[in-house]
């Protein structure tokens, strides 16, 4: 079907920005790409009367790594350019990863990792590994500026702690701890260029042998994507046997909250979450041991 | 074996440019002035009775120009089976009752789409809801809701089969099996969807531009479910994007865009969205089969018992036809002494099955192919030694049904076995170790010579005009709905007439200018038919211009003519020709103006129940199944098969590729999620057809073969080649993981449950 009819603002500033989503009421929408947002009003599911882009933003689209301060990504940086970013296949290749297996080409020579964030579909490819690396949202809005840790960010499937009028202007991601890994793996009924039915993400750190610290997050398996503090018990404070990893991907398994849909059912999705948390958990370990000095 | 200067040559095709440029028109890109834009109410309910309909409010809507429901339409009904009257069931809108979600109950034409969008929402529709039934069991148990009053069983058509003496086959055997299989419903998926624009002239007289693979059957039915003749309505045939047989019949959009233009008096036009393709849409029949096979010790076939119930959906669309192929697909591939079929077509309320590239064979041919492969385990023989053993040769003869007169299946399997290296990876691979190898077969028809349709024209025909600036013009109504017949048939006359593709010009698939008649681009049919119209046409021009050559040179009677490169002459005396346009020119002077003007038939006739030639081929394919997550990962897949001459091996490489991403998604990812009659996945996104990446690579070895009955020696090349993926895949499935599957399609889950249990 056709677009309804709606008003386009394309401000330079955020504070601009910000002053007209104040202007236009609570159902003008904020776009980055529009690759979600005009699908849905494609289909008539939402009938904004306003939309705001961010791109004209200047600088808005910037991805920076510093050494100290870590990375981060601005609202409006494509999920492309995520995904070929030097500083981050070389400093957080499981980010790049998962902006690389989100949806098609096209859709991410338009789409953001902001903006896949901001959609809150707990089956998004970015959120988890974000989350497992403690990411923080930076936020702008009438009150000034904040900051929320990304796993305090999803409230339900659509919802996010974005009060009236606040804006997402980037993320930052801190840089990985000496002797850690990361891994991200998800699953969908077509092999490729799909919607996830499942998936894992994990930042693990060692100390010898030692898992010292441990972060699982799981997605496309409740409101928003979980984390597996009981899988991550199982595994905190010892050596990553194939013992172990069994038996925080059952503790994930128990842990997850899935339903039946169209992708999957809720027996499937269960059983995934074991196999998906024993295999990220495997490949971040081996990443971890592999980076520690000999 | 011919020889041949543009058969079976790389000739590009005739749409390929437009079609990469952008320049191809398809139906929803014409746009004529004062145009209204139509949309379609559809039923919310499985099926319920119509109480009461109130257009007013949406007729009063500014900018509604016409709102239609069955009340105001003739109440003719339609459908393909002309023959048997008493099977056409289907009203353009719905009269007193919807029979599926999405049964269509009025139609809107606006100034534009959004108005007509808004219009529908403001008709009343007061439905009394019924008890549905939405598979074959409840559908035939005892005290079920009945779907059409003319059928108390539900059960719309049958077809037995029987030859042989079945009950002396299962006693002598030494080893006999039963399995029942279940195979579900795909879309086409066309990625154009329906698409119709009608205009009505002053005299009534319509016009009407449509997305259809069967320009001919919709005249004829659009004539008569608008009470007009025939020859008063005019069909033309856009560039189509894909039909699949989902494009076949006369369709609801095609009647409300003619009535409604009719009575606006301005052309109206549907687009479908792909959302009501999916919600409503054709779709290939879901089956239950019950197939009963006996062998001797040695592999040897005695007999075969198979009985189908087709899922029909609410009307009987194609389905006839596909409960009468299911029971020829049966007795195919291998010699089977006795065979008994037995099918029944059952109405459910649910969006009507139809054709579907393969017609009934995928289904039938997925249970042949897995019980060969069961069997093979069990008697200890390799999978391909068995079908060696029971193969059809050339020469066969099908009781009742056909006699085949080429056959490379033989040579198919042979050579199958050769490229993937079968041997050493059937013994490489163990069963239940993450890989695997399997094969699957088919069999197809090239065009049927039923007449169901009750035609009163010849099968195809064609038209050619030739011009003294060495030029023809080919007319005819065959359909190019992307398959390529406009080039093959392009190919087979400047094959014939010896010109070049430049040469010819070609008007195709519009009723009015194109001769009568032609009966669509299904069944695999026009490479043969309307390739042997053409040379028919090719010949009657040739025996005029050979004439002239006769005469100028004053040539002894006793000499044969030839054409080629342009020219014509005797072949024993090839420096005593004319060009073709000096031939051309000498014949219209001979005929005092008379332009040279020929027409050619093809009617296939004493060739059996069926068809005049059967194609045949084997392909194997390998997997990887992860056994943690139940994920099959096709590796690679092998085909070999026999269509005659291949005229155009791009086109066939295409219909192969089409045929393995279309056997792929049948086998593994797609299928429609129903809830109570509901079609939950209305899009690309959550109908899952596998896209580029998902594409395993394939090699590909043609059978030398040469048909008597096809043009130049080709069969089909089409449908056929869907058939062998599921049953291929399977098999390697099941040599991957140990689960054999006999319900379609595999999915993880059911690769996980299984193996659990092993």
């Amino acid at each position: 079907m056709r677009l309804s009819k709606f008003d386009f603002h394309a401000p330079k500033t955020i504070s601009e920005a910000i002053e007209l989503l104040q202007s236009k009421g609570p159902d003008a929408r904020l776009m980055a790409g529009g690759t979600d947002l005009l699908m849905k009003m494609k289909h008539g599911a939402v009938k904004p009367p306003c939309l705001i882009s961010l791109k004209s933003v200047p600088g808005l689209n910037a991805i920076r790594f510093d050494e100290s301060a870590g990375l981060t990504i601005g609202a409006t940086a494509l999920l492309s350019e995520v995904a070929e970013h030097p500083d981050i296949l070389r400093h957080y290749p499981t980010v790049a990863q998962a902006a690389r297996a989100t949806a098609n080409v096209q859709v991410r020579n338009m789409g953001t990792v902001v903006g896949n964030l901001c959609n809150a579909s707990p089956a998004a490819d970015n959120p988890p590994i974000h989350m497992a690396m403690r990411a923080v949202v930076l936020i702008e809005g009438p009150g000034g500026k904040r900051e929320l840790p990304l796993d305090e960010f999803f409230r339900g499937p659509g919802v996010t702690a974005l009060l009236p009028a606040e804006i997402v202007t980037g993320l930052r991601v801190p840089r990985m701890p000496v002797n850690a890994g990361t891994a991200y793996h998800s699953l969908s009924a077509r092999g490729k260029l799909d919607c996830n039915a499942v998936g894992a993400a994990v930042m693990l750190t060692l100390k010898g042998k030692i898992c010292e610290d441990v972060r699982l997050f799981i997605s496309a398996c409740g409101p928003t994507p979980l984390r597996g503090r009981k899988a991550e018990e199982m595994v905190r404070g010892k050596e990553l046997t194939e013992e172990i990893a069994a038996k925080a991907g059952a503790e994930a398994a128990e842990e997850s909250l899935p339903i039946t849909d169209l992708r999957a059912s809720a027996d499937y999705r269960t059983e995934m979450v074991a196999v998906l948390t024993r295999r990220v958990l495997k490949e971040a370990c081996q990443m971890a041991l592999t980076s520690q000095p000999a | 074996m011919r020889e041949f200067n543009i058969v079976g040559k790389h000739v590009p095709r005739n749409d390929a440019r437009a079609k990469a440029t952008g320049t191809a028109i398809y139906t929803d890109d014409i746009k004529l002035p004062g145009m209204l834009h139509g949309r379609i109410l559809r039923s919310p309910l499985p099926h319920a009775r119509i109480l009461r309909i109130d257009t007013s409010k949406a007729a009063a809507l500014p900018g509604v120009r016409c709102v239609i429901t069955g009340e105001d339409t003739p109440k003719i009904k339609y459908g393909n089976w002309r023959l048997f009257p008493d099977t056409q069931d289907e009203y353009p809108l719905a009269i007193d009752k919807v029979r599926f979600i999405g049964d269509e109950v009025a139609a809107v034409a606006a100034v534009d789409l959004d108005t007509a969008e808004e219009a529908l929402s403001l008709i009343e529709v007061e439905y009394e809801e019924l008890p549905a039934v939405f598979d074959v069991e409840s559908a035939i148990a005892q005290g079920a809701p009945v779907l059409h009053d003319y059928c108390p069983s539900n059960i719309s058509v049958n077809r037995k089969i029987q030859y042989g003496d079945l009950e002396k086959a299962f006693a002598e055997a030494d080893y006999v099996r039963e399995d029942t299989f279940t195979v579900h419903a795909v879309s086409h998926a066309y990625l154009e969807p329906c698409s119709s624009v009608a205009q009505a002239d002053l005299d009534g007289r319509i016009t009407l531009w449509t997305s259809t693979q069967t320009p001919y059957i919709t005249q004829c039915l659009l004539a008569s479910t608008m009470n007009m003749r025939e020859n008063d309505i005019r069909v033309i045939k856009p560039f189509v994007g894909g039909g699949f047989g989902g494009k076949m019949e006369l369709r609801t959009w095609e009647f409300c865009a003619a009535f409604m233009a009719k009575k606006t008096g301005r052309p109206v036009k549907f687009t479908l969205s792909r959302e009501e393709e999916f919600l409503a849409g054709r779709r290939r029949h879901p089956m239950k089969l019950t197939s009963k096979v006996g062998f001797k010790k040695d592999g040897t076939l005695t007999g075969k018992d198979l009985r189908i119930h087709l899922d029909g959906g609410a009307y009987n669309a194609m389905g006839p036809t596909a409960t009468f192929l299911c029971g020829n697909f049966g007795a195919m591939l291998y010699r089977y002494p006795s065979y008994r079929f037995f099918g029944e077509h059952v109405y459910t309320n649910k969006p009507p099955a139809s054709a579907m590239r393969g017609f009934g064979a995928p289904q039938s041919i997925f249970a042949t192919e897995t019980q060969m492969n069961i069997a093979a385990e069990e008697l200890g023989i390799d999978p391909i030694e068995l079908r060696l053993k029971n193969a059809q040769v050339s020469g066969d003869k099908i009781p009742d049904v056909a006699t085949i007169s080429t056959c490379g299946f033989k040579e198919s399997l042979e050579k199958v076995a050769e490229m993937c290296n079968w041997k050493e990876k059937r013994a490489q691979y163990k069963t239940g170790g993450g890989k695997g190898i399997g094969i699957g077969c088919y069999s197809f028809i090239s065009g049927g010579v039923f007449n169901w349709f009750n035609t009163q024209y010849p099968f195809s025909a064609a038209e050619v005009r030739a011009f003294d600036d060495g030029t023809v013009h080919l007319l005819t109504m065959a359909a190019d709905i992307g398959q390529g017949c406009d080039t093959v048939v392009k190919q087979i006359l400047a094959e014939e007439l010896g010109l070049k593709m430049e040469d010819i010009r070609i008007t195709s698939a519009d009723t009015s200018m194109t001769p009568q008649a032609d009966l669509g681009a299904w069944g695999s049919r026009l490479t043969l038919m309307n390739g042997n119209a053409v040379i028919d046409a090719a010949r009657k021009i040739k025996e005029q211009i050979f004439g002239m050559v006769s005469v100028r040179f004053n040539l002894n009677v006793i000499h044969e003519m030839e054409c080629k490169d342009g020219k014509v002459f005797p072949k024993g005396r090839p420096q005593r020709s004319m060009t073709f346009g000096e031939a051309v020119a000498m014949a219209q002077k001979a005929n005092r103006g008379e332009p040279l003007v020929a027409r050619g038939y093809y009617t296939p006739r004493d060739k059996g129940m069926v068809t005049p030639a059967f194609s045949f081929g084997a392909q194997v394919a390998e997997v990887e199944v992860d056994k943690e997550t139940g994920i099959v990962q096709v590796k690679k897949f092998w085909t070999a098969h026999d269509c005659g001459t291949v005229i155009n091996p791009k086109a066939v490489e295409g219909q192969l590729e089409g045929a393995i991403q279309m056997g792929l998604g049948y086998t593994l990812s797609e299928q429609f999620i129903m809830d109570g009659g509901k079609t939950l996945n209305t899009t690309f996104l959550d109908y899952k057809m596998p896209n580029a990446m998902d594409m395993p690579p394939s090699e590909t070895a043609h059978i030398d073969t040469y048909e008597p009955e096809g043009p130049m020696g080709a069969k089909e090349a089409g449908e056929g080649l869907a058939i062998p993926t599921a049953p291929a895949i399977a098999a390697a499935v099941h040599h991957a993981t140990g689960y054999r599957c006999k319900d379609l399609p595999i999915t993880p889950e059911k690769i996980l449950n299984a193996t659990k249990s092993l």
